[in-house]
């Protein structure tokens, strides 16, 4: 009885201590959380060119209106924002605070997508919890583990630690002519519904894409060797530069060979990145490299390849995005 | 002792400094060596046949545990030789990589041994051309000689030393063959009675080259005494933040090898 | 200074204009590099030759039909070694260190007159718990590690790895956790720390939480000492010994099951996200040093698990026999929490006795059952068993032990409650250590340390409702 008693007392005074803090800065957290999300929302308008106003304010919150006024009031006493009749903008002290703020995101979802197996429609809405509660040192020290990355997983530039950021043109893949190669920059990754559809196809940042065709409703791409087609309202959420040094080549996925067949690796997709593609860097897998399957684990998945003398069992969902050219025999 | 300080071509290049941060006690000690290398390819084998196995290693299975550390005597210089995690690359950010990256270069073993698998040279030499880009004190341990040659692999190890200009030594550690031609390669270096021309990187894309000798030009008149300003460049692209710092603080000026001093 | 800024600033420059895809391009430049210099200096003699041992054994070890016989095979070769090598050496130790040691110590120490507390204290208490973790642990230990070393040193276990990969993935974990939990069926603490051989800390720390359920080497005797008994004493003579043995490599597999359960439970909650790089190497097989192997994996894994142990043990043994003698109105500390948790026992199907062992012999599942003897005597002023209170012992015949067993209230539901709870409790204390070195973290030692036993008390509750309705 003491036993499952001490047990309870133990993880009842872990609960309270955490909640005890939880409740002194419950309050003092969701105002810091209120003032950084009107920041990033009158940043984004004026970085999209709109007017962010009181009422552009309270629906993107979703706060009544007396609570945004109160918000705008005591943001303009700590000389964040600034008025000119209905509009808001942010004062340079604003600014740099939004791209802090900014910057702690992108690092976030850069650190989720290159360090840990987070599935990628979740890193937005981790990125969002943790870019309120990560310090200024904590957030460099992610920045020093990432190798002080320029450029988010989605494509958007990384703000540095004095809240410089560079921009880099692009065209949205809608505006693209047909039969011209480009390649993917930047992901929009909300809504959430279309940023999943979008790397449902096999679509990266950095992936290439040549333009076949295009309708009203749809364009048809080609990737990887592979025909795809996506809606207007898809592509509109891809951004995108030309490529023109780039050879179209018959690719087809590793998974695809059978055992004891070979192929020479073209390329290895951007879905793989951070420790995952510098281990398959680090056996050897890389461009212009043969490759042989040479046995496949009980259920077909792993399957292990010869690579430069070495056996490596790589998983399905990996081997899915190396593509080799087929070597006939 | 006598003579180590006769003239400094003899002089230890280890970075003693460096060694005491690392938590290396170098008191009673002439000469401190590295042991790199793959997982897998024996390099516990061949620390054992260097130290007699009068210490123990500390595997787990896969890895080493920290650090080892042993110790042995040869032509009355007293060596220690710790033994770095086994390490595929030195270039991603694990930390046995950081572990074995930074002694490398902070501090300045005397002599770096990379034990190789002499049956998957190719893979191995990914490790063995990342070291020789940060140290010019290696010797190559091309260990498991004898399952290369049952798999018919013959390997011409002279023309292997003068490719990446560090002394060759075929072993078969197991059996304990090779191993007093390697201690004989290990006193060589470190008394620079062997003079190490590594092998260096060139044929890198072009915008990187470019980058690279801009920057290595730049760091060379900041730092002349610095004898790795390639592979510092190389770093700096990577956004390395020990790197970066090492040359904030100006700590990497400090990274400098006796015979440069001159 | 000025200068050192400006070289990162235009380091900065260059990276921007280089884009993301410099460490693909500098591992390519020098693979090329090393293609090159390996193509000058490596010939082919011959040709290859036309047997490949290497793609045979793989054939067969990763067969679809021959895979899995193997893996059970070797594991049980493993552990038949182990117990059955481990107890010659076991009753030596004992001999010396308990049979022989102990009373000398006792009357040496009785005859320089020190008093009676100090004495049981530090001999019956400290020396002893001690000499009982040295003598039961460190033969097993001393097999199985090396035996494990061995497979691991002629490359047999990354492919157990790669057979057992798609059970792993479906939960979200490394294949390599097969590995990890098959070192825990030798010792928990050993096999939290082998989990070092998996890359991504998600993956890592699944292993570290679920390697409790692997039944290691001290919670064997345990369990088959009480199927023997109970399971055993349950059914026809002639089925006694199938039934029993039956009964404890269930428990083997309830627990494999449990770590994937959890495993799948942990990767859907806290521990969210798919399994990451598996890329895993399959070395070539080489033959193992089998001296040098027995000799490092002694040093490095039996001694300092058994150090972590003893260093446990003494304080334990302590506490063991300060609650068994320290009286209040003649009735000892450890009567009266036994008698206080005997309520809760009994819901869970379970007694005092054990809850009180569980917590007493934290430092070493080993201890559980003598402890338990010596408090079922204690509590039941049995005469003529042991050495007196806060005496840890061991009986030579079972039928004594099962006499002994059911004197102090014991029945089927015990034991089979017993083997589940033996299962499902906090791991040891040399394991919770490990864990809190493995992890360097509060929260995920408490959750190691917590969840097996919550799901102990809960299954042990489950069971034991059950059976009285039914």
């Amino acid at each position: 009885m003491i036993y499952i008693f001490l047990l309870i007392i133990i993880l009842m005074a872990i609960v309270l201590l955490q909640q005890s803090s939880f409740i002194k800065n419950r309050n003092k957290n969701y105002q810091k959380r209120l003032v950084e999300d009107s920041l990033k929302h009158i940043y984004d308008c004026e970085h999209k060119k709109i007017d962010s106003t009181s009422l552009s304010l309270s629906g993107s919150l979703s706060l009544s209106k007396e609570k945004t006024t109160k918000l705008i009031q005591s943001m303009l006493q700590k000389h964040l924002i600034k008025t000119s009749g209905n509009k808001l903008s942010l004062t340079d002290e604003g600014k740099n605070y939004a791209l802090q703020v900014i910057r702690i995101h992108r690092l976030w979802e850069k650190f989720l997508a290159e360090n840990t197996s987070v599935q990628e429609y979740d890193w937005h809405k981790i990125a969002e919890i943790e870019e309120h509660k990560t310090s200024i040192e904590n957030a460099n020290k992610i920045a020093a583990q990432l190798g002080n990355p320029f450029v988010d997983p989605h494509g958007d530039p990384i703000p540095n630690e004095k809240g410089e950021l560079i921009f880099q043109e692009t065209v949205s893949l809608n505006e693209v002519k047909e039969n011209n190669f480009v390649k993917v920059e930047h992901i929009e990754d909300e809504p959430k519904e279309i940023y999943q559809r979008i790397f449902g196809y096999g679509i990266f940042v950095g992936s290439i894409l040549l333009v076949k065709k295009k309708s009203d409703e749809k364009i048809f791409l080609e990737l990887n060797g592979k025909e795809i087609s996506l809606s207007i309202v898809e592509a509109d959420n891809i951004n995108v530069s030309y490529v023109t040094d780039f050879i179209s080549e018959d690719v087809i996925p590793l998974t695809s060979l059978n055992i004891d067949e070979s192929g020479i690796i073209s390329f290895i997709s951007n879905g793989i990145r951070g420790q995952q593609r510098r281990r398959l860097l680090d056996f050897g897998i890389l461009p212009n490299t043969e490759i042989t399957a040479r046995m496949k684990s009980i259920n077909n998945d792993p399957t292990a390849y010869e690579v430069r003398g070495t056996l490596i069992a790589l998983r399905k969902n990996q081997s899915d995005l190396i593509f080799i050219k087929k070597k006939e025999v | 002792m006598k003579d180590i300080n006769k003239d400094c071509v003899n002089c230890p290049a280890h970075n003693i400094n460096n060694l005491v941060k690392l938590g290396v006690d170098m008191k009673n000690f002439d000469f401190v060596v590295a042991l790199a290398g793959n997982p897998n390819v024996g390099k516990s084998t061949v620390f054992n046949a260097l130290t007699g196995l009068k210490q123990h290693t500390g595997n787990w299975p896969g890895k080493t545990v920290g650090r080892a550390e042993g110790a042995f005597m040869y032509n009355n210089k007293r060596y220690k030789i710790v033994d770095l995690p086994g390490t595929y690359s030195l270039l991603s950010t694990s930390v046995d990589e950081e572990i074995a990256r930074d002694f490398i270069l902070f501090g300045q073993p005397d002599v770096t041994i990379i034990v190789v698998d002499a049956s998957t040279l190719e893979r191995n030499l990914n490790l063995t051309l990342q070291v020789l880009e940060i140290t010019d004190r290696a010797v190559l341990c091309l260990n498991l000689i004898d399952e290369a040659e049952r798999h018919n692999l013959k390997i011409d190890d002279r023309l292997l030393s003068k490719e990446l200009g560090i002394p060759v030594i075929p072993c078969a550690a197991r059996q304990g063959i090779g191993i007093p031609e390697l201690l004989k390669s290990i006193h060589q270096v470190a008394n620079r009675e062997f003079i190490c021309k590594p092998y260096r990187m060139t044929n890198t894309t072009k915008n990187i080259s470019k980058a690279v000798e801009d920057l290595n030009d730049r760091l060379k008149k900041e730092f002349p005494k610095l004898s790795n300003t390639r592979w510092i460049a190389l770093r700096l692209l990577e956004g390395d933040q020990s790197i970066i710092d090492a040359i904030k603080t100006g700590e990497i000026g400090n990274l400098t090898i006796p015979e440069n001093e001159n | 200074m000025e200068n050192r800024e400006k070289i990162i600033e235009i380091a900065n420059k260059y990276r921007w204009e280089i884009g993301e895809n410099i460490h693909d391009a500098i591992l390519e430049s020098i693979y090329s590099s090393a293609s090159n210099i390996t193509s000058k200096v490596v010939n082919k003699i011959g040709e290859k030759s036309k047997f490949n041992w290497d793609k045979w054994i793989d054939k067969i070890v990763t067969g679809k039909l021959t895979g899995f016989p193997i893996m059970f095979v070797m594991l049980a070769i493993v552990f038949w070694i182990t117990i059955s090598g481990a107890n010659y050496p076991s009753k030596f130790l004992s001999w010396i260190l308990i049979d022989n040691i102990h009373p000398y110590l006792k009357s040496l120490a009785l005859s320089l007159s020190f008093p009676n507390w100090i004495v049981g204290l530090s001999i019956d208490g400290a020396y002893l718990a001690t000499a009982w973790v040295v003598s039961v642990m460190l033969p097993p230990m001393a097999i199985f590690f090396p035996l494990f070393t061995l497979l691991e040193d002629f490359g047999y276990l990354p492919r157990v790895a790669f057979n057992m990969d798609f059970l792993y993935k479906k939960v979200g974990a490394h294949g390599k956790q097969a590995l990890t939990m098959t070192m825990g069926f030798g010792c928990n603490a050993a096999g939290v720390v082998a989990t070092r051989i998996i890359d991504s800390p998600r993956e890592r720390l699944l292993a570290i939480i679920t390697n409790n359920f692997s039944l290691c080497n001290g919670r064997w005797p345990t369990q088959i000492l009480i199927a023997t008994i109970f399971i055993g004493g349950a059914v026809p003579n002639y089925l006694a010994g199938i039934a029993s043995s039956a009964a404890v490599v269930f428990i083997a597999l309830l627990g494999v099951t449990f770590s994937l359960i959890v495993s799948y439970f942990l990767s859907n909650t806290v521990l969210k996200g798919e399994a990451s790089s598996f890329a895993l190497e399959l070395p070539p097989y080489r033959p193992p040093r089998i001296l040098q192997t027995i000799y490092t994996s002694l040093i490095d894994r039996t001694l300092i698990v058994l150090w972590r142990a003893i260093v446990f043990a003494a304080p334990a043994g302590i506490v063991i026999w300060l609650v068994s003698n320290i009286t209040i109105n003649n009735i000892s500390l450890a009567e009266y929490f036994i008698n206080w948790t005997n309520p809760f026992g009994f819901f869970i199907g379970l007694n005092g006795v054990i809850l009180l062992a569980y917590i007493i012999a934290i430092p070493a599942n080993e201890i559980v059952i003598p402890t338990v003897l010596m408090l079922t005597v204690l509590t039941n002023k049995l005469s003529g068993y042991g050495s007196g209170a806060g005496v840890m012992f061991e009986l030579d015949s079972i039928q004594q032990t099962e006499y002994l067993l059911r004197a102090g209230g014991w029945t089927l539901l015990t034991g089979v409650n017993l083997m589940l709870f033996s299962l499902l409790h906090n791991p040891c204390s040399t394991t919770i250590y490990s864990i809190y070195k493995e992890t360097r973290s509060l929260k995920w030692t408490m959750i190691s340390t917590l969840l097996p036993i919550l799901m102990g008390f809960t299954i042990c509750f489950l069971v034991a409702t059950f059976w009285r309705a039914l």
